[in-house]
């Protein structure tokens, strides 16, 4: 400090001052994109927390939970104001015979529960997973270990690449044109089953790949090398390292079929469905062949399908919640986990 | 150890009488089987477009009867007269523009009270109800005319239906049946006689519209100001204009005829170029896909206009900015944001952002921006916004990669030379990385152009070309788009009906759409990442 | 067998030459003895680029062969072709010529690579045990083979880490993760594994490149102890190394096989000067 005036001495200058302006706007910009996420996110979590928790015990809505969806009435009784679901207004109204002709206004779906959505939503997941899964893993194994260059490999490449962006709405059409129409599957779990394994078999192979490739080129060689054939090395000393990161990636996955409502609109969401999948079979064929009431579906028809009244931002909002929660949640766990894989398998 | 060669370790010669299945080994079994499930992204691909080809195919054959129907069952004869009409409609509402105004003028700046105003309104309204009644007799003509022309599109519905019966009972073997089922061609030459008859008629109309309207128009009330008056001016030109059009109108109907064929190349074209989709209408349904691609393009392309900035920043941020901690934290986040399914930010944007939107396009001090202040909720700007969150991770990612592979050693270059690190990011980093970036971009376009649920659900489903003449303020008019159109309509339509096949077709569009879109990304990283070296 | 001093590097020591050798130098075939791995005018390419130049040599049974040339000179593709690793790369092969071990040509279409790969065990540059327990990286060749039987993989494995003079190290952890090894210990690790499915030849390439001088002192020592077994082809930067441990040594430059000799000529009178400038330290 003693000298001010050396060669190497910091000045402000336009120039400095100019740049530290374009970075604060570069992060104003980042800010901006967390604070859109955040908005979104506290805005469906506060309205939803009325919905889903209660200050009684034991604190969690069960109702709201574990029960199918239900109309609403509201109706005058004695002087106060009631509000039912269906059940238990018929039940009232068999208790106090003088309500029988009680003037009531009806409100569809907005008692009861979503039971019935979280119920499709797991199996429309777990089924279409395990398809993709199968189909995704054998064809990234393909791939990576077993294709040679060549034309063929590089128009599966290509195929994988333009599947991964085609829109979900078609691959929606596409379903509803081979499965429920030429298959005759009707609206069925089959049918949005194989829609979403198709939607999301582009993100497994990928991700599969990916996994397969991280595994160190030394394993197959030293395997090989001690006589194994090509299977006993992919199996014993490729794929087993291989898995956590190709499950861990597939979660993605998940959040992805759990998420997209296009491509079920017309392959497997039903409506309403009171009974659960299981009930109510006359042959076990028919489980596959039903179709299933799912959360982004009940979303979309809560929101756009009803008409709206005071009533419905409870419903919404709740299953928005409930949806965000159990998407928010897988993809989260696919995040944690592959930070902590990245940093646990290093060889 | 004896010399060379001991017989006995040969072992290394296959062993004869291992695992074969269709002479092949288990290895190549497996290779097989692998191989086979790599060959099914292929054929799902050929899968999607064999079955929205062979759904969407029929479309254009149902197009070209529908088209001839509407001439021969005299539809378009109509419509030349109806169009006549409603550009009269037009010219009225311009006058109701006209009274508006100058309402306006006299309660605002004359400070009369509204009953004075109307009051000194009265001549114009006169001359204005003048004008409106005009058109009467044309109307009358044109909804007798409509009667007829539907009577004759619906007996040949009807005898279509049949001939579909009697297909269906031939197909099934039931040959006495399907003869039962009566077929009378439509003679469209006697059925078309009463409405061509009514060419006198027509003439007379329109001759005495003519007569009065320049009568009408002539007399017009004096305007209380010059920029009032300049627009009756105006509104006297384009009577004048229209009036002119009178005979061409006549000479479109004199020289109608009903035999001419519809082109083969029609049926795309109303397609492709068609500026209207009207589906269950009682007198002409229309495919024209104009107005969807038109929406889907203003809500990408307002997604985009605000994705972009956004999502190439933060990546230029986080890349080359942020500190470390900074971006541990920053990366997880953004990718947890893609992960909220577009039908909750439909959502969203139908209970929240819409009505925010509104609010603040109403107040006075934003009154400056194109568009506000706008009365419709959901809209290009509320799609547009929440389509911007969806494709800004996309954009994000992909662009952070590509920043992250330009090698360190051209950023050291940089330095060395005394850059700053503005100056090494702008112009060294973002150049070198700039296909990725474009790539990147496309990507997020495929990503928001197919995106179906929050346009579904906020983009306001009015399907009609956005008035692009209102400028800027185009973004705040409802529309309707690709995806938003097969979601809502297909559950709705008669499997194997035009309608239904014209949602496959628009299916087919937006898929080659995607796939070109896709290629496009490709290519353009293809081709210039070896220019960085 | 443990913990004699590492050998003064710079002495020549040709160690156990044999006894005759009455091989011409300069000619770039066998000495004597027995041969087991029979080169004859291989021509090696790489799609279009070629490797591997018209090479000819013998390889003796239970003999330590080096391989040693300039980087790039073909060793490691030449070493591969001998368990045919080379078929796992895209677009390799041997267009013309023969390579045969025990007077079978490798790239007869009977023959089975796996159980080629079998009898020919291979020791690779970077250590790469597999992330398992240090007794399932060694049994993994035998269970392969079906072998399932735990007194006896017990056995192998004592017997391979002896063999692997690694034993006395990790006999107390034979359960812990391979990859918890100290370079040089993993290195012997992978030939303990090598060693276990009793192979007649070990290929070894440079496998002392990544250890430091005492692990390099522990794998040749190794090698010495291995050589009354097994017939060993290794490839090496080290031309000390070479001298130490090498019966004869086979120098190629250029993809080319310039000369074949025993050890002890090719380091102490090279028939061409391309081999003496090279042990010499006067290129390369
Ligand atoms: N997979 C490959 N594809 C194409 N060319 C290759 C491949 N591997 C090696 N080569 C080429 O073959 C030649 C011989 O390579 P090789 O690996 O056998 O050399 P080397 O003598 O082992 O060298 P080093 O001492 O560095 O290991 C080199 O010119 C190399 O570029
Ligand atoms: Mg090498």
């Amino acid at each position: 400090m003693a000298d001010p005036t050396h060669h190497f001495q910091a000045r402000p200058s336009a120039l400095r001052r100019s740049e530290s302006a374009i970075f604060w706007l570069f992060r104003g910009a980042t800010y901006l994109v967390l604070l859109c996420g955040a908005v979104v996110f506290l805005n469906i979590f506060i309205k939803g927390l009325s919905t889903v928790f209660q200050t009684k015990a034991p604190f969690v809505n069960t109702t709201f939970l574990t029960e199918a969806p239900e109309s609403l009435y509201v109706f005058e009784w004695q002087g106060k104001k009631m509000e039912m679901g269906d059940k238990e207004f018929r039940v009232f109204k068999e208790r106090n015979p003088a309500a029988a002709n009680v003037k009531s206004e009806s409100y569809v779906y907005c008692a009861g529960g979503i039971f019935p959505c979280i119920v499709g939503t797991v199996l429309l997941v777990i089924g279409s997973m395990t398809i993709a899964l199968t189909l995704g893993v054998c064809a990234a194994v393909y791939l990576n270990e077993y294709a040679r260059d060549g034309t063929f490999i590089r128009f599966v490449r290509l195929a994988i690449l333009n599947l991964a962006g085609v829109p979900s709405i078609v691959f929606g059409l596409f379903g509803y044109g081979m499965f429920v129409i030429f298959f005759g599957w009707n609206t069925s779990l089959l049918a949005g089953w194989f829609t979403l394994a198709f939607m999301v078999l582009p993100v497994v192979i990928t991700a599969s790949e990916e996994s397969l490739k991280a595994v160190p080129k030394g394993f197959r060689e030293g395997s090989l090398a001690l006589g194994a054939t090509k299977w006993q090395t992919i199996r014993k000393n490729v794929l087993p390292y291989a898995l956590p990161g190709i499950l861990t990636s597939s979660i993605l996955g998940i959040a992805r079929v759990a998420g997209e409502t296009a491509p079920i609109m017309f392959t497997a969401a039903s409506v309403l469905r009171t009974q659960l999948p299981w009930q109510g079979l006359t042959r076990w064929t028919d489980f596959f062949f039903q179709g299933v009431m799912a959360l982004p579906y009940h979303i979309y028809v809560v929101s756009a399908k009803i008409p709206q009244n005071e009533y419905t931002e409870r419903v919404q909002y709740g299953t928005a919640f409930v949806f965000l929660f159990i998407v928010a949640l897988t993809a989260a766990a696919s995040i944690v986990l592959r930070t902590r894989l990245r940093n646990r398998y290093k060889w | 150890m004896a010399s060379p060669a001991p017989a006995d370790s040969a072992h290394f010669i296959a062993h004869k009488g291992k695992f074969r299945l269709f002479g092949l080994t288990l290895d190549t079994c497996i290779k097989v089987f692998f191989g086979g499930n790599a060959v099914v992204s292929i054929i799902v691909l050929a899968l999607i477009t064999i079955f929205l080809f062979r759904e969407g195919a029929g479309f254009f054959g149902q197009n070209r009867q529908n088209l001839k129907v509407y001439r021969e069952a005299g539809l378009e004869y109509v419509d030349f007269i109806r169009a006549q009409q409603d550009d009269h409609t037009a010219l009225t509402r311009y006058l109701s523009d006209l009274r508006l105004r100058q309402f306006q003028h006299f309660t605002q700046h004359q400070h009369l009270t509204p009953a004075a105003a109307n009051a000194a309104l009265a001549g114009f309204d006169e001359f204005a109800g003048q004008y409106g009644d005009a058109v009467e007799p044309l109307r009358t003509l044109v909804s007798d005319l409509t009667e007829q022309a539907t009577a004759i599109k619906e007996r040949f519905t009807v005898m279509e239906d049949r001939k579909t019966e009697r297909a269906q009972l031939l197909a099934a073997g039931k040959a006495q049946a399907a003869a039962e089922v009566g077929i009378t061609p439509v003679d469209f030459v006697a059925e078309l006689k009463p409405i061509l008859g009514t060419l006198p008629a027509y003439r007379e109309a329109s001759a005495d519209l003519a007569k009065r309207l320049a009568g009408i128009v002539a007399a017009a009330p004096a305007m209380p100001t010059p920029e009032l008056q300049a627009r009756l001016d105006r509104f006297r030109q384009l009577t004048a204009e229209y009036l002119a059009g009178f005979p061409a109108v006549a000479r479109n109907l004199e020289t109608w005829d009903y035999r001419r064929p519809v082109p083969a190349t029609q049926e795309f074209s109303a397609f492709l170029f068609g500026r209207e989709w009207v589906t269950a209408s009682f007198w002409q349904d229309w495919y024209g896909v104009i107005p969807l691609v038109a929406g889907s393009l203003m809500v990408s392309l307002v997604a985009l206009v605000l994705a972009v900035p956004l999502g190439v920043g933060a990546a230029i941020y986080v890349n080359q900015i942020a500190s470390p901690w900074e971006q541990r934290l920053i990366k997880p986040c953004i990718e947890f944001i893609s992960a909220v399914p577009s039908v909750v930010l439909g959502f969203f944007g139908i209970a929240v952002l819409g009505q925010t939107l509104r609010a603040l396009s109403q107040q006075t001090w934003l009154a400056w921006v194109p568009g506000f202040p706008y009365s419709e909720r959901l809209n290009i700007l509320t799609a547009g916004c929440l389509l911007a969150l969806l494709a800004v991770p996309t954009i994000f990612t992909l662009a952070e990669d590509a920043l992250n592979n330009v090698p360190r050693s051209f950023k050291e270059a940089s330095f060395a030379l005394g850059a700053t690190r503005l100056q090494t990011v702008m112009r060294i980093i973002v150049p070198a990385s700039l296909s990725g970036i474009i790539s990147a971009v496309l990507l997020g376009f495929g990503r928001v152009i197919g995106e179906t649920m929050v346009v579904l659900l906020c983009a306001g489903n009015r399907i009609a070309i956005p008035d692009f003449t209102a400028g800027l303020a185009v973004i705040t008019q409802p529309v309707h788009t690709m995806t938003g159109i097969i979601a809502q309509e297909m559950g709705e339509v008669v499997q194997g009906s035009i309608h239904y096949r014209a949602l496959f077709v628009v299916g087919i569009l937006l898929f080659f759409l995607s796939l070109a879109i896709n290629y496009a990304a490709q290519h353009i990283v293809r081709r210039y990442r070896i220019s960085i070296g | 067998m443990e913990s004699t001093a590492p050998a003064p590097a710079i002495t020549l020591r040709p160690l156990s030459a044999p006894a005759a050798i009455p091989a011409a130098p300069g000619s770039a075939v066998a000495p004597a003895g027995e041969t087991l791995i029979d080169i004859d005018h291989v021509d090696f390419f790489y799609g279009a680029v070629q490797a591997l130049h018209d090479i000819s040599l013998h390889i003796e049974h239970k003999k330590v062969t080096a391989f040693i040339g300039p980087s790039g000179c073909g060793k490691s593709t030449l070493l591969r072709c001998f368990n045919r690793m080379n078929d796992l790369i895209d677009g390799t092969r041997v267009a013309s010529g023969t390579i045969k071990i025990r007077g079978i040509d490798i790239h007869r279409p009977d023959v089975d690579v796996i159980e080629l790969r079998k009898r020919v065990g291979m020791v690779f540059q970077k250590s790469n045990p597999f992330p398992k327990s240090i007794y399932e990286n060694i049994t993994y060749g035998l269970k392969l083979q079906g072998v399932n039987n735990a007194a006896r993989l017990d056995e192998v494995v004592e017997k391979s880490l002896r063999g692997a003079a690694l034993w006395n190290e990790v006999k107390d952890r034979l359960h812990t993760s391979g990859l918890g090894l100290s370079g040089g210990q993993q290195q012997r690790l992978c030939i303990a594994r090598a060693i276990a499915v009793e192979p007649e030849i070990i290929l070894m390439d440079e496998p002392c490149s990544a250890l430091d001088p005492v692990a390099t002192a522990k794998v040749e020592e190794l090698i010495q102890s291995l050589r009354e077994r097994y017939t060993i082809v290794i490839v090496t930067h080290n031309m000390q190394q070479a001298a130490r441990c090498s019966d004869s040594t086979a120098f190629f430059y250029m993809g080319k096989l310039i000369e074949y000799a025993p050890t002890r000529d090719i380091f102490m009178n090279p028939a061409s000067p391309q081999t003496e400038a090279y042990v010499s330290g006067r290129f390369g």
